[in-house]
């Protein structure tokens, strides 16, 4: 190797990727008065201001690696500032906003992790709010359960630990001034600071062992207030517990005190939520009543229950199973239901002014905010027989429509993308277009919402008015109307959400439905007849009654497995463009994704729910001519021009071996400036499908094994079809074509070689003396190793009419070779440079064992068969990073001629250059080809935990060493993040 | 037909009925299935096992503690290697420790606690009071929350939890083995395990999944710090970053080998394998060996299998004047084009089914 390009391998290792923007869920949420909600996403706080439709206002990334689980307004701020004022101890309301001159502020203590920050949120005459960090971020030793302001003239903080303990904080500073640890040294999984002094404040701790835990870590002494005053840290004092409440058969999750009442909630695993009538808790009051008892033990939950917060007289509870539960406190019942997204449960719950507003997040940042609705039903006698129909007039949202009729129910035709809708009583919604000859075409076929089997109507509702300049447009929305069970239920198919369930007694009746209107999207009633009476359910127009507000959209709730990127459509300036991204959950959904990093929006373009189990891998296919006639769509991504559309074929894999793929249409409407996507279903194949049609399989025990298909490659990208490659967990890799003129997917080829699990795939292409396109495959398993396999010929075979539509080329592997110790995760194999008779290959792999290997390989192409083969393929060198990661290496892309980046639920990104990957500027002998390594790049964290995917532009890969396009990663886990990595 | 046909018929279909919808976990876990098979109560039975084929981890071993154990596969395995069939099994101590109850296995004495409890801990401590452990081990695992910070913090406690147990307990030279998620501060728990023990090492047995980010710690060769004396009351905490998280070198970021354990022709947990694993053996659906004997949920199971949750009560009716302005009556309407779009399926439901909707409503 040259010493010139030692050079250039340290220039580059210096690169430094730089977070350009994270999508992670919310973990917390608070309000400010009723003006404002502040939200924990991750690092990232954001305030959304309530009075302007839930914008958010501005965002600040405040814990460093650390996920924000609480947030505090300082309430003592005022008092704080007014030196001598003299605390008046009665006072109970304290507005946390403090005014000078035209500026208002308040304090925050944002916590998570092991780690404290104080945050100021100021607000001047014009403008809107900013955020900005008071201090340091404030590191501790233990995991912080709890933390509350202190009434003294310095700024305190008691911070409550996971280990029991008490430690007393100078917020400004980050000093720790004391620190009282339980006498009961155990592990608390949730905590509660009650008081408004260090000496006489209580703590309630949830602990891992089923109880509460009540004790008071600042006894009452007379040197209390000179050791804070004097900021001398005192350790080693413990204190003992006071108080013992059990009941509960779970750990505790969450704890809420309302101090009017005396009553204490507390959130199990155990999926109850307890009231216990513990008194006056705090100040002279100490630890509450002698022996408390349990009031009221809520059993409504499905799942855990993971937050609770009390109002006067109410209950809320949010939880697992996706559920926030309104409980009336007298009658121990549950008043409300509010089902938030089904996957992944809420996690955070905030209530506002005495509890009116209830606002719920979710685990997965789809967030709402309901005040209590309150449904209103009217009774109408309109005669005496039966009434057969009713339907509301005069609303503009039906002019919409035009009735073309059909059998399995009615289709409408909606005027605006030339679309049609139709559904029936199968429970599926299709979506049709007038195509060639004026046929009507089913472009796909979707299932509404689980258990909903009786679809009754589509309904598009206008682009809400004024939301487009104030950013939260999201063009048109599409509900399903429709029976389940014996509820009518308005489904929202992109954010997977009951909007309305009404209890009507179920299917064959009259109704009609008035969706709602205006900005806030209220309003909105139903009519039916039950019974032979006219019944109507409205929700209150009055923006004040019941509103549900996205903040958010959500994405997938358990984790995004994988990721893609199709391409970008919109202006072409950096800032403007929308990156179009395709991502699979483990929730079983695709959704397609319009993302703007520079400005951090979001827009979920489609959610597609054909998959019946986990959605694991993602492949795209540029090629390929569309079957539809009349409309050309093209990828046009010269740059200084507007992309109006972007068509690619999208081919997704996942659990019961099944496979689907569509054609989506991602376009760029410069009205509304906002992309916007339609799907085309064009094939589905499951493996088990013969077994699937057999009429007595409920009778006899499935015998095939479940194949999970785990990572999927293109191969090949031709006009007429496109071959896959797929690893799978039955031992198999499998090639199959996909195409679009025949609207199927053909098994070609499979081999069971490998007997274990096939982690992962991927192609390379060399060309032979003879210019002719040699095709290689690589895929790896769950012991470590590599096979290689030449696929030339299947790239050219046809099948004959006459014989099975299998291929049978390769039935062994051309080279075989162990990397791992365990799973090799990830592959990434380029090209190198070859000379006439020879080929280059390097494979890269990221393995479970954390460790990343760069393999050269050697094809030697012969002029006649030497033993039975025109070439011989051979390892030719090897390197690797034993501990490139401290935890499995899970995603590994190729980024240019010698970078790689790899990924880690260790969380971190590294970028990786390679000092010699392969050996091109070496005349090709044994002894001189420099085996290739890689040196280490600053890695950068990543925030989200567990990483999976990594999908990078294809830009990527034609870019030279020199002229570096920026690199974009794409990483998913829990959360989408993107990196850039500047030129 | 002879009577022995339609008996064995009688079987065959009993069988099948119970092989059905149980069979599925079989199918998608092979350690699953071969634990019901072999008599343990859990996969992670094999975990231990092919530790130990790697490690050697039972020889010369008579004293041990099992951490975590509940419902006791682990604590099987120390009974089974550590008793075995020798007579002299009486100096053989197995303590076995869980949150939950444990159903009773021979040798093995049972303390019911929170492991990061002191009196738990004082507990354990007294039964090795003289006569050290040469062997703990801790499978422990917070009951995952899908929060994956507070998991794997959760599970970082345990692990320190244990390791402050072993300091108290393990004899100089013995072994601690413990599970570790491999997750974002691991480097940490490496760097304090290394305070204690000469060798460390990161081992994942292939009976663990590929996908998870388990893994075990097996700590050899326990050498404290020269004048380290085990303090209970003061939990051991985590190692901090003390300079930047970013870093890549120092005492913090430290990575110990890692080693994959079990023969490489042993079953592979992530492959899905057919129900019937030997052509000549017909597939029979096992019974699991030793369900939880509290789960925290049982109560709410209970709850939901009598349909007794709580639930939403249907909207109350009432009867209000806010409607009467609205025009309601389909006839008025009916001649515009949108009117009908609406009016017209509705007719058609109604018409059917008046009646079974009705029928319905009584149900
Ligand atoms: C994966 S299981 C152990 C399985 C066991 N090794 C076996 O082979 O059967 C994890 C166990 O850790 C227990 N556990 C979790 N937290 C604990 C704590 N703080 N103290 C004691 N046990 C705990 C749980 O009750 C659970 O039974």
């Amino acid at each position: 190797m040259s010493v010139s390009e030692c050079e250039m391998a340290d220039r580059k290792s210096a690169a430094v990727m730089e977070s350009l923007m994270l999508v992670a869920p919310v973990t917390a949420l608070e309000f400010l008065e009723e003006e404002y909600l502040l939200a924990g996403e991750g690092p990232i706080l954001s305030v959304y201001s309530l009075q302007t439709l839930l914008i958010n206002c501005t965002s600040l990334s405040v814990l460093q690696n650390q996920r924000i689980h609480g947030i505090h307004l300082d309430p003592w701020q005022q008092e704080r500032g007014a030196t001598a004022a003299a605390p008046k101890e009665e006072e109970l309301f304290v507005s946390p906003w403090q005014q000078s001159g035209r500026v208002r502020s308040v304090v925050l203590a944002v916590f998570g992790g092991k780690a404290v920050r104080v945050v100021g949120l100021k607000e001047t005459g014009c403008g809107g709010p900013s955020l900005e960090a008071l201090g340091p971020v404030i590191e501790l030793q233990d995991w912080v359960c709890d933390v509350r302001w202190l009434r003294a003239r310095a700024p305190l903080l008691a911070v409550a630990l996971a280990h029991n303990a008490v430690l007393l904080l100078e917020a400004g500073k980050g000093w720790s001034l004391a620190l009282c640890s339980c006498q009961e040294g155990c592990l608390l999984y949730s905590a509660l600071l009650l008081g408004q002094r260090w000496d006489d404040m209580v703590i309630v701790g949830g602990t891992v062992f089923n109880q509460l835990v009540i004790w008071r870590p600042g006894e009452v002494g007379e040197d209390g207030r000179d050791r804070i005053e004097g900021l001398q840290m005192e350790v080693g004092r413990t204190a003992q517990v006071e108080k013992r409440l059990s009941g509960h058969s779970g750990v505790i999750f969450s704890l809420a005190y309302l101090p009017k009442h005396g009553w204490l909630a507390s959130a199990s695993d155990d999926r109850s939520v307890r009231l216990w009538g513990v008194g006056a808790l705090g100040g002279v009051a100490g630890c509450g009543v002698p022996a408390p008892p349990c009031l009221r033990v809520l059993y409504g939950h499905q799942a855990r229950v993971f937050s609770v917060r009390l109002s006067p007289g109410r209950v809320f509870s949010a939880g697992e199973d996706g559920a926030c539960l309104q409980w009336g406190w007298d009658s121990g019942r549950v008043e409300r239901s509010l089902k938030g997204h089904i996957a992944g449960g809420v996690r955070a719950l905030a209530l506002s002014g005495g509890g009116r507003a209830v606002e719920v997040a979710c685990d997965w940042g789809g967030r709402r905010r309901d005040q209590a609705l309150e449904g209103m039903q009217v009774h109408l006698r309109a005669g005496r027989g039966k009434v057969h129909s009713v339907l509301w007039a005069g609303q503009d949202g039906v002019r919409a429509y035009l009735l073309a009729s059909g059998t399995a129910g009615q289709v409408f035709r909606w005027l605006l993308e030339g679309a049609l809708y139709s559904c029936g009583r199968d429970g599926c919604v299709r979506e049709l277009r007038v195509g060639a000859g004026d046929r009507l075409e089913v472009l796909r076929v979707e299932r509404a919402c689980r258990g909903m089997e009786w679809v009754e109507r589509v309904l598009i509702l206008d682009p809400e008015e004024g939301g487009e300049e104030q950013g939260t447009g999201e063009g048109c929305q599409m509900v399903v109307l429709g029976f389940q069970s014996v509820f009518f239920v308005v489904w929202d198919p992109v954010r997977r959400e009951r909007l309305l369930s009404v209890p009507c007694g179920g299917g064959h009746r009259s109704w009609s439905y008035c969706p709602p209107s205006g900005p806030h999207r209220a309003g909105g009633a139903l009519v039916f007849v039950k019974q032979g009476a006219v019944l109507a359910t409205q929700v209150p127009q009055d923006p004040q009654g019941a509103v549900s507000w996205g903040l958010k959209v959500g994405l997938h709730g358990r984790g995004m497995g994988c990721v893609c990127r199709l391409g970008w459509v919109g202006p072409a300036g950096q800032g403007e463009r929308w990156e179009i991204l395709a991502a699979g959950g483990e929730d079983t959904s695709l959704s397609v994704l319009a993302l703007q990093p520079l400005s951090g929006a979001l827009r979920v373009l489609s959610v597609i729910t054909d998959h019946i189990s986990s959605v694991r891998a993602l492949a795209v296919g540029l090629r390929g001519k569309m079957r539809i006639d009349g409309q050309k769509h093209g990828c046009s991504q010269t740059d200084g021009h507007t992309v109006t559309s972007l068509s690619s074929l999208l081919i997704s894999a996942g659990g019961r071996a099944q496979l689907q793929c569509y054609r989506l249409l991602v376009g760029w409407g410069s009205q509304l400036s906002s992309p916007f996507c339609q799907v085309i279903q064009v094939a589905s194949h499951r493996l088990d499908e013969q077994w699937e049609r057999r009429r007595n399989r409920h009778k006899i025990v499935k015998m095939d094994p479940e194949t999970r298909y785990m990572s999927l490659a293109v191969l090949h990208d031709g006009p007429e079809w496109i071959l896959l490659a797929v690893g799978c967990s039955d031992g198999a890799v499998r090639v199959f074509s996909v195409s679009e003129v025949d609207g199927s997917f053909q098994l070609l080829w499979e081999s069971f070689y490998h007997q274990r699990c096939v982690l992962s795939v991927a192609p390379c292409c060399l060309k032979d003396p003879q210019s002719n396109r040699k095709l290689f495959m690589f895929s790896g398993a769950t012991d470590g190793r590599v096979a290689v396999w030449d696929m030339s010929t299947i790239t050219a075979w046809r099948a004959s009419p006459t014989a099975a539509p299998t291929w049978n080329g390769t039935c062994s592997p051309c080279l075989t070779f162990t990397v791992h110790q365990s799973g090799v995760n990830s592959l990434a194999v380029w090209e190198g440079h070859g000379d006439g008779q020879t080929g280059w290959m390097t494979v890269a792999s990221g393995g479970d064992d954390g460790q990343l290997s760069v393999v050269n390989i050697r094809v030697q192409f012969h002029q006649q068969l030497v033993e039975g083969s025109t070439m011989c393929v051979e390892l030719q060198s090897q390197s690797t990073v034993l501990l490139a990661h401290a935890a499995p290496l899970t995603a590994l892309r190729h980024l240019g001629p010698s970078l790689l980046v790899s990924a880690s639920p260790d969380q971190r990104v590294c970028l990786w250059s390679l000092c010699s990957s392969a050996p091109h500027h070496h005349s090709p002998g044994p002894h001189q080809q420099g085996p290739a390594s890689a040196s280490m790049a600053p890695p950068h964290i990543s925030r989200t935990p567990p990483l999976t995917s990594m999908a990078l532009p294809y830009t990527s890969r034609a870019c030279s060493s020199h002229t570096w396009p920026t690199q974009r990663a794409w990483r998913c886990g829990l959360g989408l993040g993107v990196k850039a990595e500047p030129g | 037909m002879s009577i022995d046909k339609v008996i064995s018929d009688i079987r065959i279909c009993r069988s099948l009925w119970e092989n059905m919808g149980r069979s599925s976990k079989d199918k998608r876990d092979i350690y699953y299935r071969l634990a019901k098979e072999e008599g343990w109560r859990a996969r992670s039975a094999f975990k231990l096992l092919q530790l130990d084929e790697e490690f050697n981890l039972f020889k010369g071993v008579r004293r041990a503690v099992d951490l975590c154990a509940a419902p006791g596969s682990w604590s099987q395995v120390l009974s089974r290697k550590l008793r075995g069939t020798e007579e002299n099994s009486e100096d053989v101590k197995i303590v076995a420790v869980d949150l939950q109850a444990m159903a009773p296995l021979p040798g093995v004495t049972q303390i019911q606690g929170d492991i990061t409890k002191i009196t738990t801990a004082q507990e354990i401590i007294k039964h090795f009071e003289g006569q050290p452990a040469d062997l703990v081990v801790c499978d422990g695992a917070p009951d995952v929350t899908g929060l994956h910070d507070v998991d794997e913090y959760i599970q970082a406690q345990l692990l320190l939890a244990a390791l402050n147990i072993t300091t108290h307990v393990l004899k100089p030279g013995g072994t601690f083995v413990a599970k570790i998620f491999r997750g974002k501060d691991v480097t940490l728990l490496y760097s304090q395990l290394k305070v204690f023990f000469s060798g460390v090492t990161c081992a994942k047995p292939r009976s663990s999944r590929n996908s998870s980010i388990e893994a075990f710690v097996v700590c050899e060769n326990y050498s404290p710090p020269e004048g380290y004396i085990p303090n209970m009351s003061n939990p051991l905490l985590d190692h901090s970053y003390d300079v930047d998280f970013n870093q890549l070198e120092g005492p913090n970021r430290i990575i110990v080998p890692f080693l994959a354990c079990g023969d490489l022709s042993a079953f592979d947990s992530d492959r899905t394998y057919p129900l019937q694993l030997d052509p000549s053996k017909e597939y029979r659906y096992t019974p699991p060996i030793q369900p939880p004997i509290r789960p925290p949920y049982q109560q709410a199971c209970h709850l939901r299998k009598n349909n007794l949750l709580s639930k939403e009560d249907s909207p109350t009716v009432s009867f209000g004047g806010a409607f009467s302005a609205l025009h309601l009556s389909a006839n008025q309407e009916s001649d515009t084009a949108a009117a009908a779009a609406a009016a017209a399926p509705q007719l058609d439901s109604c018409e059917m089914n008046e009646e079974e909707a009705a029928e319905q409503e009584v149900q």
